[in-house]
């Protein structure tokens, strides 16, 4: 067998740099962690303070889960509400749709939705419509419309678009061949997304009512505050980590489901 | 014979470094079928791709008698279908031409659907009309395809290797249903196929394209 003799730098590609320089980025940033300086029992403090966790207060069970249920409303209505404006809004920041005077800035302004985080979105609906639910559904849906609708755009390009060529040479229009012919293609991952987005704005939707955007996290915020209600606290996490496993294994589900049809395993 | 759909003068085509065919002579009459041969590779989808207008040729030139209202149909060998459609929409996916987009926005005229689940029931796929054309076999998909460019009422319809991945007893059925629908809308065929049988069953020219010998094209009448 031929032994193939290759310079010893061929093997670092893209790839193997990239890796290289994070390694050293992040060895080179582990000096500049300090902690409080002060001679403290970090073990010890860890476990008086998750003790007071258990066991979790049931008796606030049926006020959490109203407050549970208004986070997972404010979830719902905000990605659907997320869900319409990114198509919208992915079509002009698809290369293979919008034409390049639309292109670019639709991709800057989701660069900036993007920029702001979702709890400084909250902080600003809060301003503007007061410490209700409407202000989460505001922050959320502006939030997730900046990652959605670069999915959305980024699926429409990778989407094979044969089957839209196909109708066109067959005299569809353009809308109707992207109708019939590539949205078919992309849906099936473009609902994927979607179910990503709502698993997403439930783990947000708990925590901006931190800042007064209603849902659960107003609870956990009152609870944090007060000193000796670390219980109550638990059993609020404890309802939270409940309903986002059972979203996940729901999305999980319907996620492989949707890939076996694509795939044609299933009939 | 009626008049000629197409008429080829002297084409030549050059794609990777190589001229797959030149000199190349031929016309597609009305109502005939003209079949494409030659082994794998030597340009038979080119050529196809060059009479629906897909392709320019380097040289000579093609000439259509088709009116702006009479369409060019193509059944691709790669089929081209919408995968997360139902093959009832792919189907339908032919009539679109005939339609507005407002009109096709939210479904399709009931004629076109009815019309569509008669081609679908004679090739074979009336079960299977709400599946996603994902989970059809290839052969499936194959006549799916097929079903798609008629519905599209082609005034000459391209056939790329369409009975490739179909059995003998689908092959020649398919063959025998695309020709009798085309004859009879006063329609062509131009069909490239790799059984020899195939052609001398159902084509009415043959046009037999040579490997490495890009002038070496022969035209023949199988049907005299």
């Amino acid at each position: 067998m031929n032994k193939q003799h290759l310079p010893w730098h061929s093997r670092f590609d893209l790839l193997g740099i990239t890796f290289l320089l994070f390694l050293a980025a992040s060895i080179g940033a582990i000096p500049s962690i300090e902690g409080s300086g002060r001679d403290l029992d970090y073990l010890g403090n860890l476990s008086r303070f998750v003790a007071q966790f258990f066991p979790p207060d049931w008796s606030i069970l049926d006020r959490t889960l109203s407050g549970l249920l208004e986070t997972v409303q404010i979830a719902l209505v905000s990605t659907l509400l997320a869900i319409v404006l990114s198509f919208l809004i992915s079509l002009g920041a698809s290369q293979n749709v919008a034409p390049p005077w639309v292109l670019w800035p639709t991709r800057m302004l989701l660069n900036l939705i993007r920029t702001i985080p979702s709890l400084l979105w909250a902080l600003l609906a809060v301003v503007i419509v007061g410490s209700n639910s409407l202000a989460g559904v505001i922050a959320l849906t502006l939030y997730s419309v900046g990652y959605l609708a670069k999915f959305f755009s980024e699926t429409f390009e990778s989407t094979d678009l044969s089957s839209q060529k196909a109708l066109t040479s067959m005299g569809a229009g353009p809308i109707q061949a992207f109708q019939y012919g590539l949205w078919p293609n992309a849906r099936p991952i473009i609902w994927s997304h979607c179910l990503w987005m709502l698993e997403y704005n439930v783990r947000s939707a708990s925590i901006i009512g931190y800042v007064g955007a209603g849902g659960i996290g107003l609870h956990l915020k009152l609870y944090a505050e007060s000193a000796d209600s670390w219980n109550k606290f638990s059993l609020v996490l404890l309802c939270i980590l409940v309903i986002v496993t059972l979203l996940d294994f729901a999305g999980e589900k319907i996620r492989k489901s949707i890939r076996d049809k694509l795939d044609g395993t299933v009939d | 014979m009626s008049t000629n759909l197409l008429v080829a003068k002297d084409l030549g085509l050059h794609l990777s470094n190589r001229w797959l065919f030149r000199k190349l002579s031929f016309s597609v009459p009305g109502s005939s079928f003209v079949a494409i041969t030659g082994p794998s590779g030597v340009g038979k989808t080119s050529l196809m791709r060059l009479l629906s207008g897909d392709l320019k040729g380097n040289e000579g030139n093609l000439e259509s008698n088709l009116s702006t209202d009479e369409k060019i149909s193509m059944i691709f060998q790669d089929l081209q279908l919408a995968n997360g459609a139902s093959t009832l929409a792919n189907a339908l996916g032919g009539c679109l031409g005939r339609h507005s987009s407002v009109r096709t926005l939210l479904g399709f005229p009931k004629q076109e659907k009815d019309s569509a689940l008669n081609w679908l029931s004679q090739f074979g796929l009336a079960q299977k009309t709400r599946q996603w054309a994902s989970t059809l076999s290839r052969g499936e998909r194959q006549r799916l395809a097929i079903c798609r460019s008629l519905i599209s009422r082609p005034k000459l319809l391209l056939a790329d290797e369409p009975v490739a991945s179909l059995d003998n007893q689908w092959a020649d059925e398919t063959l025998s249903i695309l020709k009798t629908n085309q004859l009879q809308t006063g329609g062509s065929l131009v069909c490239s196929l790799h059984d020899e049988e195939q052609v001398q069953k159902h084509a009415d020219f043959v046009l037999r394209l040579h490997a490495d010998e890009p002038e070496s094209w022969s035209w023949e009448n199988v049907a005299a």
